[in-house]
């Protein structure tokens, strides 16, 4: 379904979706992140780059698995809380933001479908907003098979047209979101259809970072384990978590146990974001710990994202939304790298 | 000024003459804006040494990593490392050598005078822009800093788009170096501490409200943590696992182990973590600024390290980073210090 | 009327001073509030910060330190550093929009069991006005 929504009309329509809880870029101080609405009105949709992707909507950093509690006989109760299903709608996502879901769909799938990911992945629906000005001067989706008004992972692509957005509903939670509106929307014309194919040509241009024959990457790092390469690249890393903190695809965690009383216990089993650029990371409980250093680590981030996942998955484990490069606190550029892997493999 | 082609001859030299393993300084970035940390290790890379406005990094961090680096090693080179430092690195580094992280003679010092300027803050000069693409800065005359555009050079006074700390800085050139390029020439800085006394003045609540509303937001990346010099112990008690286990530790030792600080990023343990990251740098935090502005959620946290500064300058006297050899403001006290609160 | 709140103390009180003092106040059979949970470390000097933003953390509506006199300590120069230290935690903790009153800290002796009890007494008298202390306690 195609349909073309004035400027005007978009905060009618967030009106009609009330019963939803909202999510969408907010402005606070100079940064940008999703946040809950109070009003309709208050949606901006002209914002650079979110500093956190939307995957914490989906994936929070904290998550209650379960509560446990030993009752007068010292039996130990345990009760799982799942999270609430709220119907939920995320105005705003960028098309590597919306990509990357379908990534981390792939991992909380298979054998095991985590409950705790689907719940709120299955009663959310991606509203995307297609880039037509790069939001990152590091944005680089082309390279993975993305791009500035990718569909993928979306159930509504919106392309702002200058005074009007033209509304791609994309499955069914889409239409159901349109259709609770339906006397706001019109026909699109020929001419706006026009206009937005030559608005996705021109994004896909003003594009300027990109990672050349990556293709090869994938079988060039499998002979790259033991390369000098990480010692080098990795001298600045400071081992913090903003690269895959922000990172919209990682999706590492820990679990503990949150203890609030020890007799009688009682205490919450919570799972939290962890990273692999963390030292602990990898620390066994004898003290021993197989990724010891930099260098080990920064390879770890590479070749989950460009090997492991790769071999497993058929993707890479990035959408190219450049977060990493621009936050990065000492500049150290994921595309560098694997240039760097490219001309190590020729 | 620092005359690069200087200090670049004096990196050959040390390399060529291998007097050090290597050189800790700035290099440009590839793509070309603003500068990295670079490690050059043979004189052929001199040439990728820089000095320009971008240099914001306090390198001193470093050294860490090299001290880690050479505990490990079995037969570990013991020439001193190279490294660039400005007025506040330098002051780093006099707070590792006086806590003795690190001896005088690990390091060989190329002191950079930052004179009447200093190193600039992006997000000021990405407003001042206005959006335009950078394409170079350098230092220029009259305390002016030199921004190539596409609409060509203009020159913008330091002052506009100096990075916070710079602006309240009081020693803006190395006070510890073997050799310094540029003059020691001393800012005319008013008050050292008037950001920090704005804030000061709100009230008790809407401090609360602030700093609640501030480190709600924090994701426990630890940025803070990994980029400041200070922060160099082996275990933190934000960390759930404890590096000092080793393959003898037993299971009940492991066991006992307290977790002071929950990983859930909420008010509550986002508070400990930082309560006691601001007090572990009491009288060690020389204001390098490089917590701030590697913190990916812009969260102030020069307002709450600067405090204590404040504090351990009128309630005791102590300066941090400007003497060795002088017990630090922790392990030491003085009889006439303030008693007036306590019962 | 609702229960009146009965602030909960965690005073951290060195073993040969200050704990001894409590001693006293309880062999002697003085009277004084009930809110305290005493924590015996060996001197005043030993208290790290962390045990008093901690404290706030699990709950603690008021903390108190309690060391011997100055010239007192058994380490001689212990509570020469803790007198630093704390002063440092309490700017911070004021800097960052706590109630001062919710820490404290004392020089109490051995002999001074009176002493021990009227800070008590204080203490619950200054934090009941302030009801429970929830911004840094964990509520997870
Ligand atoms: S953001 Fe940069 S410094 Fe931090 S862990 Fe990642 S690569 Fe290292
Ligand atoms: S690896 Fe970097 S560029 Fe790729 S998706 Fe993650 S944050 Fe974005
Ligand atoms: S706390 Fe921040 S400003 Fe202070 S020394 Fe560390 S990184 Fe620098
Ligand atoms: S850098 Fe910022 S977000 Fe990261 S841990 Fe520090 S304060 Fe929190
Ligand atoms: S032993 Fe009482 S304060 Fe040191």
């Amino acid at each position: 379904m195609e349909k073309i929504l004035t400027k005007k009309s978009f905060p009618l329509w967030v009106k009609e979706l009330v019963s939803y809880k909202i999510y969408a870029p907010q402005k606070n101080g100079d940064l940008w992140n999703f946040e809950t609405i109070k009003k309709p009105e208050s949606i901006n949709l002209d914002f650079p780059n979110t500093v956190l992707p939307p995957k914490n909507i989906i994936f929070p950093q904290r998550e209650v698995l379960l509560e446990f509690e030993s009752s007068n006989e010292n039996k130990l109760q345990v009760k799982e809380t799942l999270p609430d299903d709220d119907p939920t709608i995320i105005f705003g996502v960028r098309p590597c933001d919306a990509k990357a879901l379908t990534l981390t769909d792939k991992v909380f799938s298979g054998d095991f479908k985590d409950p705790y990911y689907w719940k709120r992945r299955n009663s959310t629906v991606l509203i995307g907003l297609a880039c037509n000005i790069p939001p990152s001067p590091n944005c680089f989706c082309l390279s993975v098979g993305g791009s500035p008004h990718s569909k993928e992972g979306l159930d509504i692509l919106m392309t702002d047209l200058g005074d009007k957005y033209f509304v791609e509903s994309l499955s069914e939670k889409g239409s159901t979101l349109i259709n609770l509106a339906k006397p706001l929307f019109q026909q699109p014309k020929a001419a706006d259809k026009k206009a937005v194919e030559k608005t996705q040509a021109e994004a896909e241009k003003k594009i300027t970072r990109q990672i050349k024959d990556i293709k090869k990457i994938p079988s060039i790092l499998k002979n790259m384990f033991d390369s000098p390469l990480w010692d080098e690249e990795s001298l600045s890393c400071l081992r913090c978590g903003i690269c895959t903190y922000l990172c919209p695809t990682c999706h590492c965690f820990d679990i503990n146990d949150e203890v609030a009383s020890s007799s009688p216990v009682k205490g919450k089993r919570v799972r939290t974001w962890d990273t692999c650029q963390f030292p602990d990371f990898t620390m066994h409980s004898s003290g021993h710990n197989p990724r010891p250093d930099r260098a080990s680590r920064l390879r770890q981030r590479i070749f989950h994202k460009f090997q492991y996942f790769v071999e497993r998955y058929q993707n890479y484990l990035c959408t190219g939304c450049g977060r990493c490069i621009s936050k990065c606190p000492v500049g150290i550029d994921i595309i560098e790298v694997l240039d760097k892997v490219r001309d190590y493999g020729s | 000024m620092v005359n690069l082609d200087n200090l670049k001859k004096e990196a050959n030299r040390i390399l060529k003459e291998e007097k050090v393993k290597y050189i800790i300084g700035y290099k440009k970035s590839s793509n070309g804006l603003f500068t990295v940390p670079a490690f050059i290790k043979n004189p052929e890379e001199v040439e990728k040494l820089t000095w320009d406005p971008t240099c914001v990094y306090n390198l001193t961090r470093f050294l860490v990593d090299e001290k880690r680096k050479k505990a490990k090693e079995k037969e570990p080179d013991e020439r001193p490392v190279g490294l660039i430092v400005k007025g506040c690195d330098s002051r780093a580094l006099v707070v590792l050598l006086q806590e003795k992280f690190i001896n005088r003679d690990d390091v060989y010092i190329l002191g950079v005078s930052c004179e009447e300027t200093g190193v600039l803050d992006e997000k000021k000069l990405a407003k001042t822009l206005k959006g335009k693409k950078v394409k170079n800065i350098e230092f220029g005359k009259n305390d002016n800093f030199v921004v190539t555009t596409k609409d060509g050079k203009t020159e913008i006074p330091a002052k506009e788009i100096l990075a916070e700390r710079c602006l309240e800085c009081n020693a803006n050139f190395p006070v510890i170096s073997d050799i310094l390029f540029g003059e020691k020439v001393k800012r005319k800085s008013d008050n050292p501490f008037e950001s920090l006394e704005k804030f000061e003045s709100l009230s008790k609540e809407e401090r609360w409200t602030f700093w609640k509303e501030q480190l709600d937001k924090c994701i426990r990346c630890y940025a803070c943590r990994s980029v400041c010099p200070m922060c160099y112990c082996d275990e933190c008690v934000a960390d759930t696992i404890n590096f000092a286990v080793i393959a003898e530790t037993t299971a009940e030792e492991k066991a006992q182990k307290i977790k002071w600080v929950e990983k859930s990023p909420v008010t509550s343990e986002n508070f400990v973590y930082h309560l006691v990251r601001a007090i572990h740098l009491a009288g060690r935090c020389i204001d390098c600024g490089e917590c701030e502005r590697a913190c990916p959620l812009d969260i102030p946290l020069r307002l709450l390290n600067k405090k204590l500064e404040k504090e351990a300058k009128e309630l005791f006297g102590y300066e941090a980073g400007f003497d060795a050899d002088v017990p630090s403001l922790v392990s030491s006290f003085k009889d006439e210090d303030p008693e007036d609160f306590i019962r | 009327m609702a229960e009146e709140f009965e602030p909960k103390i965690v005073a951290f009180l060195c073993k040969w001073c200050s704990s001894a003092g409590s001693d006293l106040a309880g062999v002697s059979r003085m009277e004084y509030p009930s809110n305290v949970v005493p924590i015996t470390v060996m001197c005043s000097g030993s208290i790290s910060p962390l045990y008093i933003f901690s404290a706030f953390n699990r709950g603690a509506d008021g903390v108190l330190v309690s060391g011997c006199h100055p010239g007192d300590c058994h380490y001689i120069k212990g509570n020469f550093y803790a007198r630093r230290r704390i002063a440092l935690v309490k700017k911070l903790l004021d800097y960052i929009g706590l109630e001062p009153q919710r820490f404290q800290m004392s020089w109490v002796s051995a002999a001074e069991g009176k002493k021990y009890t009227q800070i008590i007494k204080d203490f619950v008298k200054e934090l009941k006005p302030l009801g429970p202390q929830t911004k840094l306690r964990r509520n997870l």
